[in-house]
């Protein structure tokens, strides 16, 4: 047990003097194998999670949904959902912000990423909020918060990266954050009328449009609507297994934006570059966990943890409840991704003992990576959208996302209640 | 140098992860549509995988775009930065390097056990040896960044989460 404690404050001393998340878990998995276990053992087994990681027909579905969400991105879908929402809903008192919640939800649903939904929204509706006179807090604070649906609503990347470490089902997954994803926008919309309420001038409401030209707005969404019936319908009915989605999706998006006229080759060589980069990131932190979660697995930590906390008889509940309240304190500081894949060895197998649904738990770690993407000080949504958005300050954008961390925590709150929320759909799956 | 290495590794992963995608396109379609499939796409999608992942690492690190903590660097003095920045590409070089040597055993381990993919009988140790001179590759560009350092980059993100 000493031996992994050592393990974690390791990393993290590592962490703390700027080394990468994935080289100091790497380093630190394969020495502390090769202290405990011996140094040949501990190489070899590095090396096997090397080329099995690589050699992995089903971990395709990361680059190919990071790639669908890329060519998405480019193809300007997103002015189109935001155009179409604005038609219903612009003419409420902060309108434009509903809009921009409902285009998030709308784009989530072909990207898997809360920060490429966060830049690209940023594109879009910061400009349309800006000349209505919208405060910058409040747009920015809207538009960190509505890109985190991106990750919620499926597809998912770090879904995806959570049924591959604890070996839950992706389509399951998916699934699962279809109910909590449209609630988390509706509380996202219920947070808009609270705040302009409060403050009405920041967020005037914009013009009626008519049911011809709500029509006409729908008709320019066909292709999102059209992706996300083939891909997910195709997942969830069981036609497809998610890998095939993502390429079946990441084709399609590359059609649709050649088709639009959005794709020069050059546009082409970028989007591929950049997804490939994004890939090979992702894996070498996910290879460097797994390299440490093995040797976490070789101590007796995890085991101890388990039975210590199950023998306690603390009710299942407190236990789950505690775990959320360590990942909002920890995801205020760290960043999420690493975060998850540190603490999964830990908790995983105490929230199976006590009986719990993966999958359920796969939604409430989505929702924590969530919040943390929007907790300041560090909180990469609200990084990304600093650095697309020069003019605002990073200080408006800490203060425009409170009132939408706290409604978030409130949507954790009800999904930790209310388990068939996250539990029903993925039920009705043969 | 460093353009020539941009674009060399940019082209193999960006031809790969799109071989990748058609793949995938052609032999779901063909075998939900016409019941007949692309054989030894599956490993064929492996093999494109390592060259995705292993191409692109070297871009990765050119770019600076690991996770690391950075929320300190507003404490601490720029001379202290620069040297922190320079030990760490020294032991970022220096796994690396270990991570391509390592690799190399291992395809030394693969071509001599001959080890093929089960359908199309590809031998996988180039492969292997392949990720190893990618992973050395990655090694040097960390040690050339120790000598001279990156440009303070832009918030870089990727898209990952």
């Amino acid at each position: 047990m000493t031996a992994a404690l050592l393990g974690f404050l390791a990393i993290f001393v590592l962490a703390l003097f700027r080394i990468p998340l994935a080289f100091a878990m790497g380093v630190v998995g394969i020495a502390g194998m090769g202290l405990t276990r011996g140094w040949m053992p501990a190489l070899a087994s590095a090396a096997q999670v090397v080329h099995e990681t690589g050699f992995a027909y089903t971990l395709s579905v990361i680059p190919l949904f990071i790639l669908m969400g890329n060519f998405v991105a480019r193809a300007g879908l997103a002015h189109e959902l935001f155009h179409a929402a604005y038609t219903f809903i612009g003419h409420v008192r902060g309108g434009l912000a509903h809009a921009t919640v409902i285009a998030c939800a709308g784009f989530g649903a072909i990207c898997g990423s809360s920060i490429a939904t966060a830049a690209t929204m940023s594109k879009v509706a910061y400009p349309s909020m800006k000349k209505l006179g919208y405060s910058d807090s409040l747009s920015t604070g809207v538009m960190a918060a509505g890109g985190t649906l991106g990750i919620m609503i499926p597809p998912s990347t770090i879904m995806v990266i959570y049924g591959i470490v604890t070996e839950t089902h992706i389509g399951k997954l998916f699934a699962a954050g279809v109910i909590p994803g449209l609630l988390t926008a509706a509380l996202l919309m219920l947070c808009i009328v609270l705040m302009t309420r409060h403050d009405p001038e920041h967020a005037p409401a914009g013009e009626r449009s008519t049911w011809p030209q709500r029509w006409a707005a729908l008709r320019g969404i066909w292709g999102v609507l059209l992706l996300v019936i083939v891909v997910l319908g195709g997942i969830y009915g069981g036609i497809f297994t998610a890998t095939e989605g993502a390429g079946i999706g990441a084709s399609g998006a590359f059609l649709f934006a050649l088709a639009r006229g959005r794709l020069t080759f050059r546009v082409v060589r970028e989007v591929l570059i950049e997804s490939a980069r994004t890939t090979a990131m992702l894996f070498t932190l996910l290879i460097a966990a797994t390299i440490f979660s093995n040797f976490v697995n070789f101590t007796s930590l995890p085991g101890d943890l388990k039975s210590w906390i199950t023998g306690q008889g603390f009710p299942p509940i407190m236990v789950i409840g505690a775990m959320m309240l360590i990942y909002i304190v920890l995801g205020t500081v760290m960043e999420e991704l690493t975060m998850v894949l540190l603490t999964i060895p830990l908790f995983f197998p105490i929230v199976m003992a006590l009986g719990f649904d993966p999958v359920w738990f796969g939604v409430l770690i989505v929702m924590i990576v969530q919040i943390g993407l929007i907790s300041p000080p560090v909180g990469m949504n609200l990084f990304v959208i600093n650095a697309l958005l020069p003019g605002v300050g990073l200080g408006q954008i800490f203060r425009g996302c409170w009132p939408f961390v706290a409604m978030m925590i409130v949507a954790l709150v009800i999904l930790l209640m209310f388990p068939q929320l996250s539990l029903w759909l993925p039920s009705l799956m043969k | 140098m460093k353009k020539n290495i941009e674009a060399a590794c940019g082209v193999v992963a960006a031809i790969a992860l799109f071989a990748i995608m058609a793949l995938t396109f052609f032999d779901v379609g063909g075998r939900k549509l016409l019941s007949n499939s692309i054989p030894g796409s599956l490993e064929m999608t492996e093999l494109l995988m390592v060259m995705v992942i292993f191409a692109a690492l070297p871009l990765v690190s050119l770019k600076g775009e690991h996770v690391v903590f950075d929320s300190l660097d507003g404490f601490l003095s720029p001379g202290f930065r620069r040297a922190q920045r320079a030990i760490v590409q020294a032991l970022c070089a220096t796994a690396m390097l270990g991570l391509a040597w390592l690799m190399w055993r291992t395809g030394n381990d693969f071509a001599g056990s001959g080890e093929t993919t089960a359908q199309l009988h590809i031998p996988k140790y180039p492969f292997v040896y392949g990720m190893s001179l990618l992973c050395a590759l990655t090694g040097v560009i960390h040690a050339l960044l120790v000598v001279y350092p990156q440009r303070d980059l832009e918030e870089h993100e990727g898209a990952a989460l």
